[in-house]
Order: C-alpha cells, then structure tokens, then sequence
C-alpha cells in the first residue's frame, strides 16, 4: 500500500542542467531537457545513465521544447528560443538543428505540433500572432492569426484537426485554421490570467484552462459564457492538464512564498479533493509529461522536471488511475479510506523524501509547516491551517504567533517606544463571508485614539477580503504596520537629515486602499507599463529626474525588454512570483506575457510587484549597511533628483543680468556686453560684441543721402557677416545672443514708422510670392546680384538713372512686402520711393526677416521672465516691432457682407465676392473708410463725406438714419 | 574659423528630494519657475514641494485620485498655481491653490480608461489642457471662467490608446512674413500625440474643430512618449518620439506648410524608452528608459545627434562631456 503513494519510482538529479523545459517524446524513450547551453538527452529505460549532449548556442533560454507526437516523425522536436523555434532531429545518438522558424517579433510563448499533421507547428507569441508553420516550407509560417492580444498558450484540438485554442491573459479564443481572420469563439474564461490550457483528450468540445485567480475551470466552448465545472484552488494554478487514462487531472500549483511543489491528481468527476499527491521535488516542478504507456503495462509513467535539477519518474497503477474513474465512496468500500490513506502516505513518505516534509497539523507555528497535508487531506480543506503555513510574514518589528487549534493568532509589533499586541480570533466560517475579529491586548501602548482608528482600518480590510473568500491575515497586518509607521513618524516629529518637512504628513491612507470600482479587464493591457524613472527639464536650467531606489534593479536580466503593458503585472498578483519568474531566478530569462487583458486586481497589485525581487534584495543590503534608512522596511520611492544643467545650456542667466541695452550709446552697450560674455567664458559672444561694436560705429553710420556712397550694410562685413553671425547662433539654439544681437541692430537703425503703417492695411497673403523666410536658407541669397532685378511696377523703375541702379534695386531678387505698400500707395516722386529704399538697404539687419528677429526677442525674454528678469525682458521687448501683448482693444473686423464670413482683403476667401463694396461708388474700398456702426454700410471716406454733406439717410437706400445712429 | 572643443562638465545636483511617497513615483516636474516641485506616485497622492534654495518644503499632499496616478502638469502662472494630474483612476483632476492651500478646481471624469497623460497649451491659447487615455481618446479641457470647462473629444484618436500627448509652441504657421504686425497673431493650436497604434498623429484645430494633420509612422511598437521641442524663433519644427520598441526618432519639418516631416534615428536603445523631455532652448533631450538611466543628446552644428551624457541614475555626480560651445572666429 504504502509503495503504491510513494509511487515515485525514479528520481535523476542532473545537477548542471539548469534546463527551463522538458519533453518526453512519443514512443518514450526519450526526455529532453533543455538548458541554456546544452540540451540533454535523457534515455528514460536508463535514464541515470549520463545524458547525451546538443550544444547550442544562445543567449536566450528555451522557452518550450516538444517533440513531434507522431511516430514517422519521433526523432525530430521543436524548442522555441526567443523569437526562433529550431527542428532538432535526433537519429543515432547525435542530434543537430535541422532548421529554424523565425517569423515572429518577440518573444514565442508555447508551440504545440498538430496531432493530425505531422509537419504542422504552432506557435504563439507575445506580438500577438499565431503562426502555424508547415516545416517543409519554413520561410514564412502558412496560416497567421492575428489576436490583437499576446498569446501566453496555443494547444491544437485532440480531435478536430483544424480546431485551436490560444489564450490571451483572461480570456480564451478558439480558432478554425480554414478561417484565419477572426476566431471561431471566443471564451472570457478568467479574471486573471491563464497559465495552462489544455484540450480534453477524447472530447472536441471541453477545454481546462488553469489560471491565476486560483481556479481550474472546465469548458465547452461552444457555450462560452458558463464553464461547465470549476476546480476552486487556494492558490493560482500553473499547469492543469488531463490524464491520459480517463477522468483525471494533474495539476501544478504556484508556488506561494512557502513553497508548494507536489503535483495533484484530481479526479474530474469530483473536484473537492484531489484523489493524490505526488510529493518529492524540493522546488518548483517546471514541466510535467506523460510517458506513454508500454505494450502490456497497465501502468502509465508520469515524468516531471523540477528547478531542484531533477528529473522524476511516478508510476501510476491501475488503482490509482481507478481512484480517478470511480468515486470515493467505491473506495471507502474497498476499505481504502481516503483519509487514512492520506497520513499513511505522507508518514510512509518522510523517512525517504529527500526534502523535510513538514511534520503535521499541530506544528503549524513552525516556520517549515506542513504544505500538502492541507492539499491531500480531508475533503474540507483546512484553510486557516493553510494560510498560516502560507503567509509571508517577514515583517520588521513584527512577529505573529499563530495557533491554528484555538484558529487565533497573536500580532506584536514594536515601534519606537511604542508597542501594540493584538489578538486576531478566526471564526469557524472564517474565509467564507466571515471576518475575524481584533482584540488589543495589554501591554499595547498607543493611545486609544489610534487604537479606534486601527481597529477600523484592520476591520474594512478583512471584510474587504473574506467578501470574496479570501485570507485577510497578512493584507490586515501590513495594514497596521502602515498605519502605525506613519503615525510614528508624524508623532517624531521631522526626521532628522538635511531635509525638514514643515508640514506634519497628513494621516496616510490606508496604504493599500480599495478601489470598488472593477475596471474593464479589456482595456488594463492597453494601458502602457508605468515610467518608474524619467528625466524631465524644468524651469530654465534644471533637470529632475526621479529613479527607482538604487537598491532595486529588475530582477529581470537586462536584456529582456520591460513589459510594455500593465496588464503584465498580473504576473504578480498578491505579490506572489510565478514559476516563470522563478525560472527567472534561476538565470534564466523572465517571461511575461504581456499585451493581453487582464482583469489584474489592483487592490494587491502594485507596480513595484514588477520589482519584487528587488524589495527582498533591498531588505538584505539594508540588513547589512544598516544604516540610512532607518526603520522604514522597504521604501519604494526613489528620490527625485534636481540637476543644474544650465552649463549645457547655450544661455546665461548671468548674462542676462549683465547684458545690457542701452540705445543712447550703442557702442557702450557692445563693450559692456563684450566684458560680460568673457566673465561666463563665452569669448565667442565676447568677439561677437567686438565685431558688433566696429560694425555699429558712428564712423560707418550710413549717409541720408542715398547718392554718396554704398552703404556698410551692403558691404561685405555688413548684413553679410551679421547674417552668418546669426546663422551659426541659430544652429547653436543660442537665443541669447541672437536676440541681443538684433536689439543691438535694430536699435542702431530704427527703422522709420512704417510697421504701424503698413498694419493698417490688411495683409494679402495670397498675393506674396514665397519669401526667404526660414533662417537657415536665406543665407544663401547672397549679395552678388549686381544686376537690376526690381520687381516693382517698371513704370517708376523706367524713370530712374541706371547707374544707381544696382544700389537700390531690392538686392534679394524678391520684393519685401514694404515694396508691396509702396507700390500699392503709388509713389509719385521717385526720390521718395528711392530715400525709403536707401532706408532700407542701410539697415544692418534685412528687414524681411524683422518678423523672424522678433521671435527671437520674444523667446529670449519669456527665457528673462522666467530667470525673473523682467525690466530685462523688457529692454529686450522694446525693440520688438510686435506689441507682446495681444491687442485688447476695440477691433473692426471685416465680414463679408454677402455670406457673413470674416474676411481679410478685399475678397472674400469663402463666396469669392467683394466683402466691403463702397455704398456709393461699389468699388471694393480699402483704404481709408467709414461705415455706420448702426446698419454697417459705408464706403471710402471722400465719398461718404459728400454724401453725408447733403443727405442724413444711408447711401445704400436701407433708411437707416446713420448720422443719427454713429459716427459719421 | 571654428573649434570645438571638448571637456567635461561637472553638472552639479542641487537636490535631492526624499518624497516619502509610499509607492513608486511615476512622474516629477517642477513650476515654470523651478521653485516647485510637483511628484506623483502610485500611492495616489500628488505632492508638491517647495525646493526652493536646495530645502524641501512639504507644500500639499493631494489626494483624490483611486488609482495609481501617472503623470502630473503645471500650467502657466499667469493663470495662477495651477496643477493637473491623470491616473489610473480614469479621472483627471485640476488642483488649484487658493489663499495658500490647494484644492480641486474641476475633475475630468470623462475617459473610460485610465488617463496616461496630460499637457497644458501654451498660454497664448488660454487654460486648456490636453489628456490621452488608454480608451484611445484625447480631451482638450478649455477654461471659459466662471469655473466652466469647455470638453473637446477626438474619438479613436489612436485605437487601443493614446499613450502620450504634447503641445507645439505657439508660433504662426507658414511664412513668418505674412503675418502684419500689430495684429493679434494668428496661432494655429497644434499638438502631438502617440499611442498604441505605434504612430505619431498631429493634431490641429481648424474652425473650432480638432482634425488630423500628419500620421508619422517609424515605430515598430506603442509609442510611450512625444515631445514638441520648444521655438526659438526658427521656422523648422521638431519632434521627439520614443516607443516600447527601444527607438527614439526625431522629426523635423522645414516646410512652412508644415506638411513634410522626416524622420532621423537618434538611437536604438535595449530597453524601452518611456521619456523624452526637450530643454528650453529645444537643442538638448533628454532620454530615459525602462534600464533606470538618463542620457542626454544635442544637436551637433552638422545636425548630427551626439549622446553628451550617460547619467547612470541613482549616482550623485554626473560628470558630462559636451562641445563647450567655444567656438573662436
């Protein structure tokens, strides 16, 4: 009897194997375990002797290995690595990689080969395509199946050749591989995600899925929105798959933080205990196959493969693969009660078990607590038994004393100078609905006050909890040592160090609060993955950045990317590390299925669950400096960090003290700047203000005259150089200088008051030809054009004297717009036209870019605003031929008086129409113009008045009276 | 007729700010005038420091959010101490100080998912606020007074969701010439969002409507971070984007149109890249990652991008190499 439950027949330790994934092939003969540098070949009829090697060579571990089930094609397997999956072939003794599949993006997360076909291969893959790959053509996989969502599993139906399932976080969609576009159903099978999937092995229809949200659940797809059965665990399960022999299910569980690595045999047809235990890996099992069955053996070989390096084999007899067919009833009959079965294994199991096994029930204080007795013992299952031995309470300052017989446990914490004691009493019902109570107990030191306050904190929390059938123990004793942390630290007043807080913080939270609200699972894995460190520039010269604490690096090797969407932190549900993340541990690379839905439960998860590892890393190094941090146990705040950047800035708040502007004696201002430059160590600006100086000397100011000689502006070393000047500050995004500069020049010549002119003509955009506007090129409109190029209307360009003509043609090659203003107010004396052009060409900065120079101006001083110089930035503004400020005034508009648009022009851009015809002539007016305020009729000036000399009533025949009623 | 030279640096940390958040801290910025510093954690609570003169002030602790909170943004203090933050929670809260304490001015509770990020407009379009959500729409909330908030949706601005946005600087669109001085400048409100799609969409109001202007595609995955560089003054615009595929592009457009954008690789880094903020004169960005680390980048005279830095965070002193911009004519 006893032989029969300790039904584990072989066990082979391969010390050096570190192998992520397992497969036993389908005539049994063989097992490969794949390592990171080897793949080993077990011969399971001998499998102590050495493994045959496969060397490979890649950074990456295997993520899946299976070997192809059908016979012809035994000697080959497939082993995803990455974004590849290999072919090996296995022949004689030596195996080699026949050829690789590569198709998909990131990482592969399951392959299965088809039962039908034996060249088909499956495939799922965090970049959410499913590609089934023909491998005699393996260029490209022949059907893709686009899931939006990351696929974590990909299984083919037993007995529907084209019929697949895949699941994607929570939820599950059947595929029909004739019908690639969509799937053929589509189940939302869990709130968490799903870790296993796993195809009924005689039904087309029933499905497994295992998942996070501690459930195995059973379905027929066709009726997606009810499973049919559901297995309820403590503790979210990895792996459920069906036996081969009927009605049986072996399922692996993840691990809680004390570890829980027996396999558990459950009979389907009755789901409230499992009818076995296999007992014996001392660490997570990673995989766990089934070897088929020998001709003439009625036994069947389960093989499984654990992150403690060995390999095992269990027998499993005809009467256990029985006790899976028939109920228990039929057993107890038989005289093999259950229970008794049950302590006789596991005593008969601890003199050979190679782990200690924890003793029984009564010792459950004892940190090495038993773990499966719970599992395989009687039907109800022991839950507050279980949840002591499961709970993670390495707190500091806090011990809790747990007695599971009188289902009490007492809580003592030290804080400071003060102590609480607190005794939690667990009733019979107590998770289901039924919330302990919490009692302080002398000698408790806080004042009542605070006391109330806990008691309310612990109680909403529990209840939180047992509403939905679950432990509250360790949820409820963080909560009290949250709360009693920040109640300390207000009541000590500022913590000492450099930083003072002069605001006591405000009561905190209860640290984990509950959110009622259940947010969509859908939409949790479009939600990105949170920044959990970043750089910002703020202010003018400064840099913030804020950092994950130093002592907490990913556990996740570095080149593993971080998961791009939140919904991956299901992984970390209750803070409780998948056998994935375990693997991880183990060198191994972190695998996280990410970009699929998931409903992850907020009111446990947090972000730097993504980080866990660290957090108990952290609390190790602590340990050892023991120094800064005080009695904080794990902070997971980094500390925002402010930098002075403003040396790799191109500007100078100094400078922008000292510079300086003074219009009255210009050469005084280049000088004085000139010294400031050299003071910050700017001799480039400092030479700058030395060629500003000679250029803006009295010696060169340019003759009013425009006969007596050639500007400086023209010359070489005038606009010439001053553009290049501005040129190279501008690719320096040197703002400073660039705006200083054209204060400097624009203050040197002030220009004649035309701008207000010309502002009051409405601009024509659609007239401009295209202008040299973009800094960077107008430089190359050199000044060489010497011919005359004068695009202004050839009548008044006929009556000057060539010879001057290549001084006051515009020597662009473009006309400015004030040529447009000239032109449209016809000059009729062209020495005038000549004088305005000679003003023009005398100025050091080209006028067509005053726009431009101006939003320098304006750049630099919002720079001064905020460095808090603002009679600086007002200097600086003063040279700005716009008004900063936005025009607050009364303002006419012009609406197009046939379609009520506002219009700019003459013609409205709408109905093509002239939008202010002059009442009396119907010329378009532009111009200077009046019009009643009253019916809005007017015309040109000159017309209105001698119309309104003789007459009261409008022009336009509406019998507004508009002298009475405006302005006129 | 010019030497660059290089040396190092020493840029100098001026504080260093425990925020006693009891969960990690996504987001941290200071005030327009570098006297605040706001934070924001998943513990749900937004607090603001005065950091003034290296201390570290405790100003407010701001709870109101349910939900782990993303990301926070001031606007500009001409329209007061004004303070926005999205979360988890779906909601987006404006906080507003008032005689001293702060206090909610308005909550957006208007996504169905959570609420990655928020941007304020420049102030010459007055108090409006853009917020991309996970359910794929952008908001634009525009103050209108009298505590009123005017609410613009872009539906399925990118589907499966909008992962950042950021505001171009308020400048005339096309040639700088055209506009008349004197007149009220003729801003055109533009922005940037990226999103799941793994695009970069422009956005522009026209009419009082929000439209698509330019989809740029270069990412191979989501687009976690976009950022309009500030003007100068210069026509060219630029734009930083960053993705979960490692990738960081920065794009420019010459055209006045602003119709013709192309597309330069900064870097390709292992990690995702979650961050890009541009400096104020827009010539150095700042790039940081899913790897803890901070780089910055600049802009060489020949338009080439150079990394000045490799800040390994959590280290006090950043020594950074850097063209002194001590050029001699």
């Amino acid at each position: 009897m006893a032989a029969r439950w300790s039904s584990e027949n072989v066990v082979v330790e391969f010390r050096d194997a570190q192998a992520t994934a397992m497969s036993v092939d389908c005539l049994g003969s063989h097992a490969v375990l794949s390592g990171r540098r080897f793949l080993y070949m077990v011969n399971l009829e001998a499998p102590s002797e050495a493994p045959r090697k496969i060397g490979r060579q890649s950074k990456w571990d295997v993520g899946t290995v299976q070997w192809n089930p059908h016979r012809a094609e035994s000697h080959m397997f497939a082993a995803s690595s990455n974004q590849r999956v290999d072919l090996y072939s296995w022949r004689d003794g030596c195996g080699e990689v026949h050829t690789s599949l590569q198709g998909h993006t990131r990482v592969i997360s399951d392959l299965d080969w088809s039962w039908f076909e034996p060249e088909f291969l499956v495939t799922s893959s965090v970049d959410t395509y499913i590609y089934i790959w023909d491998t005699r053509d393996t260029r490209k996989p022949t059907v893709a199946l686009s899931a939006v969502a990351g696929a974590s599993q990909v299984k083919w139906n037993r007995k529907n050749q084209n019929l697949l399932a895949s699941s994607h976080d929570g939820d599950v969609r059947i595929w029909d591989k004739r019908k690639p576009n969509t799937a053929a159903e589509y189940v939302a099978a869990h709130l968490s995600k799903i870790h296993g999937l796993d195809w009924h092995p005689d039904n087309e229809f029933i499905l497994a899925t295992s998942s996070q949200d501690n459930s195995v659940r059973f379905w027929d797809f066709r009726q997606p929105r009810k499973y049919l059965n559901i297995l309820s665990c403590q503790v979210p399960v990895w792996k459920a798959r069906y036996t081969p022999f009927s009605n049986g299910l072996v399922t692996v569980m993840v691990p809680q933080l004390r570890r829980e690595n027996s396999l558990l045999l459950w009979s389907t047809l009755d789901l409230n205990s499992p009818v076995h235990a296999f007992v014996g890996h001392d660490d997570v099992v990673l995989e766990f196959q089934w070897r088929p069955q020998k001709e003439g053996s009625k036994d069947y070989q389960l093989v499984t493969w654990s992150r403690d390096q060995t390999l095992r084999i269990w027998r499993v007899d005809p009467q256990l693969q029985k006790l899976c067919v028939s109920d228990v009833v039929e057993d107890l009959m038989d005289g093999m009660s259950l229970t008794a079965e049950t302590e006789k294994s596991l005593s008969s199991q601890e003199p050979d078990s190679h782990h200690s096994i924890g003793p029984a029930a009564e010792n459950l204080q004892d940190d090495s607590g038993g773990r499966q007795d719970s599992a395989v013992g009687s039907g109800v299952p022991q839950t507050l038994q279980q949840e002591f031995s499961l709970v993670n309470l390495q707190i500091r300052n806090v011990n809790v004393e747990m007695d599971a017989v009188n289902r009490s446990c007492m809580v003592s914490a030290h804080f400071g100078s003060h102590q609480v004691h607190l005794v939690v009493k667990f009733p019979a019902q107590y998770p289901n609905n039924a919330a302990p109570t919490f009692q302080f107990v002398s000698p408790t030191t806080i004042p009542s006050s605070m006391k109330t306050k806990i008691q309310k904190i612990l109680t909403d929390t529990s209840l939180q909890k047992v509403k939905r059938n679950q432990n509250c123990l360790e949820p409820c004793v963080r909560q009290l040592v949250s709360c009693l942390e920040s109640d300390m630290t207000q009541e000590d007043g500022p913590p000492s160090g450099p930083f003072v807080l002069s605001n006591p913080v405000t009561p905190a939270l209860p640290a984990f609060p509950r959110v009622t609200n259940t947010y969509g699972s859908y939409q949790d894995a479009n939600i990105p993955f949170p920044r959990t460190s970043g750089a910002r520039f703020c202010g003018t010269g400064c840099l913030v950045y804020f950092t994950r604490p130093i002592t907490m690096h990913r556990s996740a090797p570095p080149t593993e990317p971080t998961p791009r969407s939140l919904s991956a932190l299901s992984a970390y549900h209750s803070g409780v590390l998948t056998p994935m993340k375990m693997r991880s541990e183990s060198q191994s690379t972190l695998r996280l299925y990410s970009g699929s839905p998931t409903r992850s439960d907020k009111d446990t998860v947090s972000i730097s669950s993504f980080y866990y590892k660290e957090r108990k890393s952290r609390r190790f190094k602590t340990k050892r400096e023991g120094t800064d941090y005080g009695n904080r146990p794990i902070k997971l705040a980094g500390k925002v960090i402010i930098q002075e950047i403003s040396c790799l800035l191109p500007v100078h708040k100094s400078l922008g003290e000292s510079y300086i502007l003074n219009m009255n004696d210009i050469q005084e201002t280049c000088q004085k700047n000139q010294a400031a430059a050299l003071t910050v160590g700017r001799r480039d600006v400092a030479k700058v203000w030395a060629l500003a100086s000679a250029a803006t000397n009295q010696d060169l100011s340019p003759d009013s005259d425009p006969d007596t000689e050639t500007p400086w502006a023209r010359h070489p070393f005038g606009r010439h150089l001053l553009e290049t000047l501005l040129d190279h500050y501008s690719h320096m995004s040197d703002v400073q200088t660039l705006a200083m500069l054209c204060s400097v020049f624009r203050a040197q010549a002030p220009p004649p008051d035309c701008y207000p002119l010309y502002a009051h003509h409405p601009s024509r955009p659609a007239v401009f030809p295209p202008h040299h506007s973009r800094y960077p090129s107008y430089t190359s409109s050199s000044v060489t054009s010497g011919s005359c190029s004068s695009t202004s209307d050839s009548i008044t360009a006929t009556t000057w004297n060539t010879g001057r003509d290549s001084e006051h043609a515009n020597p662009w090659g473009e006309p400015s717009p004030d040529d447009y203003r000239y032109g449209n107010q016809g000059y009729t004396d062209p020495r005038e036209r000549e004088r305005e052009q000679h003003d023009m060409n005398k100025r050091l900065l080209d006028p067509t870019n005053m726009l431009q120079f101006d939003d320098f101006k304006k750049c630099y001083g919002e720079i001064l605003y905020r460095w808090g110089l603002r009679d600086k930035r007002a200097d600086v503004l003063k040279f700005a031929s716009c008004p900063p400020e936005p025009h607050k005034g009364i303002e006419f508009g012009v609406y197009c008086c046939h379609c009520r648009s506002q219009a700019r022009g003459t013609q409205c851009a709408v109905c093509k129409r002239l939008t202010f015809q002059c009442a009396v002539c119907h010329v378009a007016v532009r111009g200077s113009s009046n019009f009643c305020l009253s019916c809005g009729h007017g015309g040109h000036t000159s017309h209105m008045m001698d119309w309104f000399r003789r007459q009261d009533e409008c022009p336009a025949g509406c019998g507004c009276h508009c002298l009475l009623q405006s302005t006129f | 007729m010019k030497q660059e030279r290089w040396s190092v640096v020493e840029v100098s940390v001026i504080n260093t700010v425990d925020t006693s958040h009891e969960d990690m801290i996504h987001d941290a910025q200071m005030d327009y005038y570098g006297t605040r510093l706001a934070t924001c954690s998943s513990d749900r609570t937004v607090k603001i420091f005065d950091v003034r003169n290296g201390g570290q002030i405790l100003v407010a602790d701001l709870r109101g959010h349910e939900g782990p909170v993303w990301q926070v943004a001031w606007a500009h203090p001409m329209f007061g101490n004004i303070l926005a933050s999205c979360s988890y929670d779906r909601k987006v809260i404006i906080w507003k100080e008032e005689n001293g304490s702060w206090d909610k001015m308005y909550e957006y509770t208007g996504h169905e998912s959570s609420v990655n990020s928020v941007c304020w407009g420049p102030y010459d379009f007055g108090l409006i606020l853009a917020c991309g959500s996970s359910d794929g729409a952008i908001s634009l909330l525009t103050f209108t007074g009298d505590q009123q908030w005017d609410v613009k949706k872009i539906s399925n601005a990118h589907t499966i969701g909008c992962n950042a946005v950021s505001w171009a600087p308020a400048v005339v669109p096309g040639s700088l010439i055209d506009q008349p001085s004197g007149q009220k400048p003729n801003y055109v409100k533009r922005f940037v969002s990226g999103g799941c799609d793994n695009l970069v969409k422009l956005w522009k109001e026209e009419d009082g409507q929000w439209k698509e202007d330019q989809k740029l595609e270069a990412h191979s995955d989501w687009v976690r971070d976009v950022g309009w560089a500030p003007s100068i003054g210069l026509p060219t615009s630029t734009i930083a984007s960053c993705s979960q595929d490692g990738r960081v592009f920065i794009w420019t457009c010459d055209d006045p149109a602003g119709n013709t954008w192309t597309a330069k690789l900064l870097h390709k880094f292992n990690d995702v890249v979650w961050h890009v903020s541009w400096s104020i004169t827009g010539n150095i960005l700042a790039v940081s990652g899913g790897d803890n680390k901070v780089t910055l980048w600049k802009e060489s005279m020949d338009g080439q991008w150079a990394c000045i830095s490799d800040v390994s965070k959590g280290q006090g002193a950043v020594s950074t190499i850097t063209d002194t911009q001590q050029s001699e004519q």
